[in-house]
């Protein structure tokens, strides 16, 4: 039997509105969870995603993605390629499953509230796609890394991370929840659709993409390729939201909630992308700059969708700019410091050649990030390796929940913004944070830092032993040390 | 009776702001010891050795007065997590 061109039955099939007679519309889609701004109905049936796939189509095209990658996987698996790994990359590998496997499965819940609450049709059946994309993304990262779990112990942070009281995972749950977890069907569209994957989930996978195919590691660069394929798809969900808000008078919550999950997701991207790239990928395996890649997947395409569609840059744009220059600088550093607070072995990798080139890239970083990693490579060269762990705790900024790190040498920008709420002193490491906390003090005030905890009797006794125990740093796995054992410091 | 205090500590040049842990007996020169300890030698280099550093409110302008270097925290009115400058004066 001859099949029907899908256009001649789509828009029938995935219209699966109907007109609710034993319940109010209110309780069927509850403006809380559904859309708080008011939307009329008719507005949602006008939703029209650029991309119109059907369900035998999707699952068609998955199963080849996957049977891609997992035949990829078990050749290279064959050819003992983790064996003989850079340790330094498999930090990066250590990082981005650790991050990424169970967020996508956050993900996984967010669509699925879009595709309970939205009350546009269209919506609902791409969110549903969305889903299911989701899902295989958490499986697929939870089941190649298991495999490398019996070649180092770090591994298993993939499965542990989003589970554990380590400062990184707070900080990306804490993000996560925000954007993704704990806003309306119409607002998580905005924050995770258009600003997560649309401006920034390319950076995370084509960028690590180009750098693991250059290191040979084509399972991991197969991977996110295919997980890619399927974010730019369901990403185009927040592109109509976007239109229809914007065109029902709501340009300004639209702007406000792009600006919060943009920035959100940003300060976590640069650590989990910015330093791998920059740091720990060898030089001569590079693809491009952290900042390259920003300029070119952000800085260009982001900020032309963003106009295009009648929206602002965000107000901080310059400082987003400069952050991207600074930020991941600061926070090499500073998780280097800090290693054995992590699950994973990151490297200084500083060596002469290494700082040409971030030179070259970041103009001015021998006077500002150089200085940092001076005192360390004097210490570790005088036979003081012990004095290149850092001791203390840094600051931790009370949204973002990343220590509170800028450019030090002459130019000193390292600061805390602090506010005053309430009669409690809350520490942030940007303007931007303090102003995303300001729009809704109530929702954020009452949670505690890894700093808070110190100091409210949650790690009890402030040890720094207990301290870590409590992050699980060395109770999952062993505690990060340097991956090249400090053979850069001598080069 | 002096107690534990920790301020948020800004050493001059330093990358990072440190969690300190004081006293509010400390004058403002234990202060300045106590925020040296973690970070020179370590990250960071004294800012000026030899001279002598003070503590300030941090402010915007970096321009706040310093603490009298044998006022107390508790005289200072310093409080929880309460962010401070520890600087060279410029006269030095």
């Amino acid at each position: 039997m001859a099949l029907l061109e899908r256009s001649s039955w789509y828009d029938i099939a995935r219209d699966t509105n109907w007109t609710p007679r034993y319940v109010e519309i209110d309780e069927l889609f509850p403006p809380d969870q559904s859309d708080p701004y008011g939307i009329p109905i008719e507005e949602w049936e006008s939703f029209d995603e650029p991309y119109k796939v059907s369900y035998r189509e999707y699952v068609s095209v998955q199963r080849e993605k996957d049977a891609g990658a997992y035949s990829v996987k078990a050749a290279l698996a064959r050819s003992r390629y983790y064996e003989d790994a850079d340790p330094a990359y498999l930090s990066m590998l250590k990082l981005h499953y650790g991050a990424i496997a169970l967020s996508e499965y956050a993900a996984c819940q967010s669509d699925a509230r879009m595709t309970r609450f939205s009350k546009a049709p269209g919506m609902r059946n791409m969110a549903t796609f969305g889903m299911l994309d989701e899902m295989r993304h958490g499986q697929i990262q939870l089941y190649f890394p298991h495999q490398l779990v019996t070649l180092d112990r770090q591994f298993d942070w993939a499965h542990q991370a989003h589970h554990s009281k380590n400062w990184a995972a707070i900080a990306g749950r804490h993000a996560l929840d925000d954007v993704m977890m704990t806003r309306d069907a119409v607002t998580t569209s905005v924050m995770l659709n258009f600003a997560f994957e649309t401006g920034l989930t390319n950076i995370q996978m084509i960028g690590l993409s180009a750098d693991a195919a250059n290191m040979g590691d084509f399972t991991f660069s197969n991977l996110i390729t295919s997980i890619q394929s399927d974010e730019a798809r369901h990403a185009q969900i927040g592109t109509p939201v976007l239109k229809i808000l914007i065109r029902n008078g709501r340009k300004a919550e639209a702007q406000q909630a792009v600006d919060i999950a943009f920035w959100r997701i940003h300060r976590l991207f640069a650590i989990l992308t910015g330093i791998p790239m920059d740091y720990w990928i060898p030089l001569d395996k590079r693809d491009r700059s952290f900042k390259e890649y920003m300029t070119e997947f952000v800085g260009e395409q982001f900020e032309r969708q963003l106009l295009d569609l009648g929206l602002e840059r965000p107000w901080y744009w310059d400082i987003f700019l400069e952050d991207v220059e600074t930020h991941h600088h600061c926070q090499a550093a500073a998780t280097w410091a800090w290693r054995n607070t992590l699950w994973w072995n990151p490297t200084g990798n500083v060596g002469p050649r290494e700082r040409a080139w971030l030179e070259h890239k970041y103009p001015g970083w021998n006077d500002t990030f150089g200085q940092y990693w001076d005192v360390i490579i004097e210490n570790i060269r005088a036979g003081h390796p012990e004095k290149s762990q850092a001791i203390g705790m840094p600051a931790i900024c009370n949204m973002c929940q990343i220590p509170i790190s800028n450019k030090g040498g002459t130019v000193w920008k390292a600061r805390a913004h602090q506010l005053d709420h309430e009669g409690r002193l809350y520490s942030f490491c940007s303007s931007v944070c303090k102003w995303i906390f300001e729009l809704e003090p109530d929702r954020y005030k009452t949670f505690n830092s890894i700093a808070d905890r110190m100091y409210n009797g949650e790690i009890s006794p402030n040890t720094p032993e207990n301290i870590l125990k409590y992050m699980g740093a060395g109770v999952i796995s062993p505690v990060g040390t340097d991956a090249h054992d400090l053979a850069w410091a001598f080069a | 009776m002096s107690k534990p205090l920790a301020v948020i500590g800004r050493l001059q040049y330093d990358a990072h702001t440190r969690i300190i842990d004081v006293e509010t007996g400390f004058t403002m020169d234990q202060v300045v010891e106590a925020c040296l300890a973690p970070a020179v030698g370590y990250q960071a280099r004294h800012p000026k050795p030899g001279a002598t550093l003070l503590v300030r409110p941090t402010t915007d302008t970096d321009d706040a007065e310093p603490f009298p270097r044998t006022m107390t925290v508790e005289e200072a009115g310093l409080r929880h997590f309460q962010q401070i400058d520890v600087f060279v004066p410029q006269d030095q």
